[in-house]
């Protein structure tokens, strides 16, 4: 499957292998690697972020500021523990979400040009089966009553409060916040520690 | 065991994303000090990063990546005996615009939850704090609204170290030990509640003190390595 790998920047595909590998280079201060890890994952870091932020302006700040860390802490970064879209990804979102919580949100209606994702549950869990690990969450996501399953992608991929997840679903916080409480137990207890 | 319960739910919705300004942010300072939190929450990264795929690549702006490497050229501090010099006109900009971000967001903080939870205020005062080594060595400038607790801290030259964490304390005779205001990143700016808990007399007579501690910042809660900035809150006559 070709859409399962990155495109590099001269079209070879990038493997996690490939990708680590690089990692290894920038962690030595290698510049033109950062170069390559950057055409290799920029495209998804910045659909990331973009999707919790929906500002083109603000997320591109923060995708700056992503890279620099990327840069800083490649060192750190440890292939035995994740792989290293997810490395990245985790910082991205982690820094996408100080970012939203610190302003007021903002409308989808505003910036209608940030696509929605992932409104379609079949094609999220088709997304996430890539893995090995991807398969076992999609076994376990569906497992979970349609609507809560739902609001988990949901969740995740727009980093939605859940103040803003009650106006959506029409219910009071409190419920969200059982439900999502549920789900991530129930998804635990699917997948295991 | 519901103890239990309640830290790996809170992981996991931190790591969703559901939490509101004040709960991401108690959390995140939270997670620098408890590590069954911190466990709980990358073991949550770990399963639920597979639905990153679910969301669509877009290509950035093409000129993005020269302001990364500009950005990563200006980092690079060079080391001078102890201290850390580096080019502060070129900072002094960056910081000016970072400032004007800063107090957009603090503007934007109180209207998202000052209002409900303090209240308009009618005049704001601002303090700032340098913490140095020595004169010639600031690192990082605490600013505080005091009124409403919300406290700033830009790096102004503190120097990465590699497998530590710079972690910033609150020191006042009243308070015992020294008490953790959370982790401090020496690259960018970053807006913190963490003071909401204390008196403004004990946060005005305070140190504010940097110690280096391990990665992630002290296993104990309190500080185990050395500190190697610090300094007190003057007002900005702001």
């Amino acid at each position: 499957m070709i859409r399962r790998a990155n495109l590099g920047v001269d079209g070879n595909l990038m493997t996690p292998d490939g990708l680590s590998h690089l990692m290894r280079r920038v962690a030595q201060r290698d510049r033109s690697a950062f170069a390559k890890v950057y055409q290799a994952t920029s495209a998804k870091l910045y659909g990331i972020v973009l999707r919790i932020l929906r500002r083109r302006d603000i997320a591109d700040e923060v995708l700056q500021e992503v890279y620099v860390k990327i840069w800083e802490r490649a060192a750190h970064f440890d292939s035995e523990r994740a792989s290293p879209i997810s490395w990245m990804a985790t910082i991205a979102r982690n820094r996408a979400l100080d970012e939203v919580r610190r302003k007021q949100p903002v409308s989808i209606e505003d910036h209608p040009e940030v696509q929605d994702c992932a409104s379609d549950d079949e094609t999220a869990l088709a997304a996430v089966m890539r893995s090995e690990d991807g398969r076992r969450l999609a076994e376990c996501l569906k497992r979970l009553e349609p609507d809560r399953r739902q609001m988990v992608v949901f969740a995740y991929c727009e980093g939605l409060s859940r103040d803003e997840l009650a106006k959506k679903y029409g219910q009071p916080v409190n419920t969200i916040k059982t439900w999502l409480r549920r789900s991530l137990a129930q998804l635990k207890g699917c997948l295991g520690p | 065991m519901t103890d239990e319960n309640e830290i790996d739910g809170l992981a996991g919705e931190y790591v969703l994303g559901t939490l509101d300004v004040g709960e991401h942010a108690s959390v995140k300072a939270r997670r620098q000090r408890e590590p069954a939190l911190d466990a709980a929450i990358t073991d949550w990264e770990r399963r639920l990063a597979p639905l990153i795929e679910t969301t669509l690549p877009t290509v950035p702006p093409i000129t993005l990546f020269a302001k990364i490497e500009a950005r990563i050229n200006s980092a690079n501090f060079s080391p001078v005996g102890n201290a850390t010099i580096i080019d502060l006109g070129r900072r002094v900009k960056f910081w000016r615009a970072t400032a004007l971000i800063a107090s957009a967001l603090a503007a934007s903080l109180v209207v998202a939850i000052g209002v409900h939870e303090f209240g308009p205020k009618p005049k704001q005062q601002n303090l700032v704090a340098v913490l140095q080594k020595d004169a010639t060595s600031p690192a990082f400038l605490v600013t505080v609204n005091i009124d409403d607790r919300v406290m700033t801290v830009r790096p102004v030259a503190a120097k990465p170290q590699p497998g530590k964490s710079y972690e910033l304390w609150l020191v006042q005779d009243s308070l015992g030990a020294p008490k953790s205001l959370g982790v401090i990143d020496e690259h960018q700016a970053m807006q913190r509640p963490t003071l909401a808990a204390y008196k403004r007399d004990v946060i005005e007579s305070a140190t504010f003190a940097v110690s280096l501690e391990p990665e992630g910042g002290s296993p104990t809660g309190e500080p185990t390595g050395p500190v190697v900035f610090a300094g007190k809150l003057i007002p900005t006559g702001n």
